[in-house]
């Protein structure tokens, strides 16, 4: 059953073009020059229930607008656009009751609230009946082993602490469909590990699609078995992940963290992206990316303070 | 109506982290019984009357129009919502299923309703120690009349901040508005020129704006005057309320769609 659904979907931004300059300035407030800004053009997408679909793009491709749209934040200029049956900008009660939002750069969390007064105003908010509320309070709270954040001040809490705080209020109230912004921005390598284990699980025990952008491709890859690239607010790939990177990736990109200052062979087909005394960036062609992964391991192997591979 | 409860409830929470702001507000409480008893003692020496109002009855007025004043926060709301609207975070309200113009007003709800109990507790304290004389009315319907006029006041000041706050949506930047309603507010209680100055028909007109009755008028009914005004003064704060509330509905409705937002 197709739970998103868009058809010739756009969305046209006006924004004001201003001269530069004090006189520009002045120009502007009698004579103003608008410029208009496709965002998202002409997009289908379909969305079945239950999927885990990905959507990467670069910064400016329409990810986050099309997303807007999905939730009906922003209005579509043109086009048809339902989820779960819903025009979304129509922002009626029994919709925004299904569905859920998570912002890895914002916060839907009050800071000055403990966790637990938190996760308790939303229970009033979505009307989440006592006993469902505690079973899936304590289903995620188990899930991710924050027990001991409950009492604490939400402020207090460090990013992957909070992130996973964020995931928690977002699924209280069993949303039907997840969207999920780059959840795990500016995470390390062990909580972006359990985030993306926390969203496999939601997704396979309780059903619940999920539409994830992100700029990690090791959270595409190992999340979503579809994915949706878009460039310039058009599609331009809607299938099989493993296909996307089998057919597409020509490259991986290394990072290598040293504890100490070390001056490494670098293989001539490897591009050095980044070098500093403790950490080296290397885009190597896909075939080669085990063979010097294994070569960095070898040499180094107790100097090696996080590896992690990128497209 | 539980949800919006909740959400009072949150804010009051939060209001009680900040331990020196709690403290703050009670020592302010305090200060402002001793300004005015100097102040006025002053003023008073060798008068029986100023404006016809006795020493007690004039500083229970006082203390009654600054407390009621320093409740009065509401235009945190319009600041808010022009901030997130602006930086693209007010669709975190958007996406939850209340009413953003009930939460906002709840979210004001809870934080007056915590400097309400810390103030009326820290008055009531030191006009107990220092057996200063109170006048209070002990009518019933005045006593009524001003407490539903207090409440509705400060719902309208919620109300207000609100509409000027979704302004924002389609006119971007809405310090002009800000400083015109703090201007007409100032002006209207009396606080930029002394209401007696001006002509019969102008504070006649005054009337019918909601602003005269937000502190001015309940303070007076609380020390017995103004009897006269009471019914009228709610009818017309009533009808203000509503017309904001249908105003601020429609508002929200309507330029919402237009609210292309930064960010997510």
């Amino acid at each position: 059953m197709k739970i998103i659904e868009t058809e010739n979907l756009t969305k046209k931004y006006k924004r004001y073009k201003k001269q530069e300059g004090l006189a520009g300035s002045i120009k502007g407030l009698f004579h103003r020059k608008y410029e208009e800004k496709i965002a998202v053009d002409d997009f289908d997408i379909h969305v079945n229930e239950g999927e885990f679909v990905g959507l990467i793009g670069p910064n400016g491709a329409g990810k986050t607008t099309l997303v807007k749209m999905l939730t009906g934040i922003i209005a579509p200029t043109s086009g048809r656009i339902q989820v779960m049956g819903f025009y979304p900008n129509k922002l009626e009660k029994a919709f925004k009751q299904q569905y859920a939002v998570v912002m890895g750069q914002k916060s839907q969390l009050f800071f000055e609230l403990t966790t637990e007064d938190t996760l308790r105003l939303f229970k009033e908010i979505y009307g989440i009946p006592e006993d469902e509320y505690k079973r899936n309070k304590d289903f995620f709270v188990d899930l991710f082993q924050v027990q001991e954040l409950m009492n604490v001040q939400v402020r207090t809490l460090s990013l992957g602490e909070r992130m996973k705080m964020e995931l928690i209020v977002a699924l209280l109230h069993n949303p039907k469909i997840l969207f999920l912004d780059e959840p795990t921005i500016g995470l390390d390598a062990v909580a972006g590990k359990q985030i993306r284990t926390f969203l496999k699980d939601v997704n396979e025990s309780r059903g619940t699609t999920i539409l994830l952008t992100s700029h990690y491709m090791e959270d595409i890859k190992v999340l979503c078995k579809r994915s949706i690239v878009v460039n310039h607010g058009r599609k331009i790939y809607d299938g099989g992940t493993e296909l996307l990177f089998e057919n597409y990736q020509k490259s991986k990109r290394l990072t290598i963290y040293f504890e100490h200052s070390i001056e490494p062979d670098v293989p001539e087909y490897c591009r050095v992206l980044e070098k500093k005394d403790d950490k080296l960036v290397l885009e190597i062609p896909k075939q080669n990316a085990e063979k010097v992964l294994e070569s960095f391991i070898g040499i180094i192997r107790s100097g090696i303070l996080e590896l992690r591979k990128k497209k | 109506m539980k949800k919006y409860l909740e959400i009072a409830k949150a804010y009051m929470k939060a209001q009680l982290i900040w331990r020196s702001d709690t403290f703050v507000d009670v020592i302010l409480s305090v200060a402002k019984i001793l300004f005015a008893w100097i102040l006025w003692s002053i003023l008073f020496e060798g008068k029986e009357q100023i404006a016809g109002l006795g020493f007690p009855a004039m500083i229970s007025y006082y203390i009654i129009s600054s407390y009621l004043f320093q409740l009065e926060k509401s235009a945190e709301i319009s600041r808010q919502m022009t901030g997130m609207l602006r930086n693209g975070t007010f669709s975190k309200y958007m996406v939850i299923p209340v009413q953003t113009q009930g939460y906002f007003v709840a979210m004001e709800a809870g934080k007056i309703a915590f400097s309400a109990g810390i103030g009326f507790l820290a008055t009531f304290l030191w006009f107990y120690l220092f057996r200063i004389p109170f006048v209070h009315t002990a009518n019933r319907k005045l006593l009524l009349c001003g407490s539903i006029m207090v409440v509705l006041g400060l719902l309208f000041m919620a109300l207000l901040n609100y509409f000027l706050g979704i302004l924002t949506v389609k006119f971007e930047e809405i310090s002009i508005f800000l400083m015109i309603k703090d201007n007409l507010s100032a002006f209207v209680t009396g606080a930029v020129i002394p209401l007696a100055l001006l002509p019969e028909w102008m504070t006649a007109g005054m009337r019918f704006l909601p602003f005269y009755y937000v502190t001015y008028l309940p303070s007076m009914l609380f020390i017995g005057k103004c009897e006269e005004e009471a019914v009228t003064g709610l009818i017309v704060l009533g009808v203000w309320c509503m017309v904001f509330l249908v105003l601020n509905q429609v508002t929200y409705e309507h330029d919402r769609i237009k609210y292309d937002g930064a960010g997510i």
